[in-house]
């Protein structure tokens, strides 16, 4: 008997709370004027738009635009079946006081192909009918566009060489963080990983990096970035060819002449650059059997731009040899040096030492035979007119 | 006018019929008005090659000392134009001091004219001498000192070597070597039959006289060749 009062008292006093409760939460018209003006007054999504399975955050702002009342939520949640929510809904009452924004922030996943979608946001007041508000969101699966904008006709093996590199954002919202890494098997790219940062929507970004191959092989471009939380990689292939690049500098050896003195050769010529790059820092020396020797042990000529040429003169020694090499090198624009050689024939002219065993013939030649013919002529002439 | 007649027709005789010329030179008053005017001729000539032909080595020259490039150049005009009158007199004087050796006699006066009659193929042969220099010695590359190769005695030397030993220029010294040795050849059969006459000796005497002084002159422009 006592069991069964104590539980009826129970049960009164939970009707008793329970029918407290439905007269609270009883729409009066006070509280429908006060919700009629509270409104989603800003939604914010990160990121702005979406990859099909990204995940990131909607924030909904809500204001109370009423001066002196303030109203009561007791639920807020998001929905779509293209949008899912995964952090679940607002299930505690709050109270937004009069002029007060409340902020509502869930977490989603787009879990839909590309378009334009509408989740709808609800919101219940305790004492006013609910709040609806659909926001759109879009989802773009367009990535960033990595293009090769600068390379050179042909690589040569360990010979470094530039590469520009343009990195565009043809999507409708930012994205950060965003990374180019440069990979290879036998290549060495300076720096192999560059830091862009972010890129903002509809610009673009160019990045130099130098490559030094030791093999022919693939470079593989790798662009990293973030859209919100969500970590995307959009790639591209470089083919490393050798071969020979069509517009590099080549500068020719011309016009030399050689001339000795004391045992010493002087060759002097001209570098023409026939090529369509500039030729830097050109050099020429001689090789062996040669030994170089002062004054002009090496000859710098200097920088030739295309069609230009310079002159230049080495001085060397030289025995039993009756060809020397001339070594003439040059640096491109990454500071590679290419060399090349060029036989001269060391026979060309006399030194002065030599000048005594090997008279000017012809001269002398010539100077004997009007001697010849002066006194020749005068002794017949004289004895002609003797007679 | 008749002067001038009279000149033309004597430097015809002069080219063909030189012993005839000067026979009838003889007759004549000693002047050498016209001999001077003759090797100004080839002086102003020669000065005119000089001009050209020392143009390397005062380009050579011209980065130890700022002007010295035209110095150079204007110095060897009447260097050139003195050096004319100074050989006329040197060749006089050689001539004349041999045909002593034949005992010959007249005055020197006299020698000096038919010299410098004789000189009337240099004039030719300035001539082609400057349009040799015309054509080679543009085609000289001459090096060129610096500052600092006026403190190098061998730096100096290694220039002037190379200016000497320069293809273009080696060319033009035995052109010109040839060139010269042929009209003084031609100078030294007018001077024969005018020493004759001027010093009063046979011509076989005056051809020696004369053949002596040229052949050694004609050696020592060889030499000269060979040595450089």
């Amino acid at each position: 008997m006592k069991n069964k009062l104590t539980y009826l008292s129970i049960f009164l006093c939970l009707l008793i709370i329970a029918a407290t409760g439905a007269v609270n939460a009883y729409a009066t018209t006070d509280s429908l004027t006060a919700a009629g003006k509270v409104y989603v007054s800003k939604i914010t999504y990160d990121p702005a738009v979406f990859f099909t399975d990204d995940t990131g955050t909607v924030t909904v702002e809500v204001t109370n635009g009423n001066t002196d009342l303030g109203v009561v939520v007791n639920h807020a949640t998001l929905s779509d079946k293209n949008i899912q929510l995964k952090s679940g809904s607002y299930d505690s009452t709050s109270n937004i006081g009069p002029g007060k924004t409340y902020t509502f922030t869930f977490t989603i996943a787009a879990i839909s192909p590309e378009g334009t979608y509408y989740p709808t946001f609800s919101l219940s007041f305790r004492d006013a009918e609910s709040l609806f508000y659909r926001p759109s969101v879009q989802v773009d699966n367009t990535p960033l566009k990595l293009t090769v904008s600068e390379k050179p006709d042909a690589f040569a093996q360990s010979k470094k060489k530039t590469v520009t590199v343009q990195v565009a954002n043809p999507r409708k919202n930012d994205v950060r963080n965003v990374i180019l890494e440069i990979t290879g098997d036998g290549v060495t790219v300076t720096p192999s990983k560059i830091y862009i940062g972010g890129l903002a929507a509809g610009t673009d970004s160019t990045v130099n990096f130098s490559v030094t191959p030791d093999q022919p092989t693939t470079l593989v471009l790798t662009l990293h970035y973030d859209n919100g939380y969500n970590s995307h990689t959009v790639a591209t292939d470089l083919p490393i060819v050798f071969g020979v690049d069509k517009k590099q500098a080549t500068p020719i050896v011309s016009n030399i002449q050689v001339k000795s003195d004391a045992g010493i050769y002087h060759v002097t010529g001209d570098v023409n650059n026939a090529g369509l790059e500039t030729a830097n820092a050109v050099t020429v020396t001689s090789l062996a059997p040669a030994i170089p020797e002062d004054p002009y042990r090496t000859y710098v000529v200097g920088a030739l731009k295309p069609d230009d040429f310079g002159s230049f003169e080495v001085t060397f020694s030289a025995e039993n040899s009756a060809r020397v090499p001339l070594q003439l090198s040059y640096k491109d624009a990454d500071g590679n040096v290419y060399t090349s050689e060029q036989d001269v024939k060391i026979t060309a002219l006399p030194s002065s030492s030599q000048k005594s065993g090997n008279l000017p013939v012809l001269p002398i030649v010539a100077a004997v035979i009007i001697i010849g013919v002066f006194i020749g002529g005068w002794v017949f002439y004289l004895r002609r007119n003797k007679k | 006018m008749i002067g001038d007649i009279r000149m033309k027709r004597s430097f015809t005789d002069l080219v063909l019929r030189p012993n005839a010329f000067f026979a009838g030179l003889m007759g004549e008053k000693e002047s050498v008005k016209i001999p001077a005017l003759i090797l100004l001729v080839s002086g102003i000539i020669g000065a005119a090659t000089a001009y050209v032909v020392s143009g390397p080595s005062a380009k050579m020259m011209a980065g130890l000392m700022p002007g010295i490039e035209t110095i150079i150049m204007l110095t060897a005009v009447p260097v050139a134009l003195i050096g004319v009158y100074l050989f006329w007199v040197i060749w006089t004087g050689v001539f004349y001091g041999l045909s002593y050796l034949f005992k010959g006699n007249g005055t020197f006066k006299r020698t000096l004219e038919v010299v410098g009659y004789g000189s009337l193929p240099q004039i030719l042969g300035s001539l082609l001498t400057l349009v040799i220099s015309m054509l080679y010695i543009p085609r000289v590359v001459a090096p060129q000192l610096t500052n600092a190769a006026a403190e190098n005695p061998q730096m100096i030397q290694d220039a002037v070597n190379a200016l000497k030993n320069n293809p273009a220029m080696m060319e033009y010294n035995q052109i010109v070597s040839i060139v010269s040795i042929l009209f003084i050849v031609w100078s030294a059969n007018y001077w024969i039959f005018g020493l004759k006459y001027a010093r009063n000796i046979s011509l076989r005497d005056a051809a020696v006289c004369v053949c002596v002084p040229v052949v050694g002159m004609i050696l020592i422009v060889l030499y000269t060749l060979i040595v450089m």
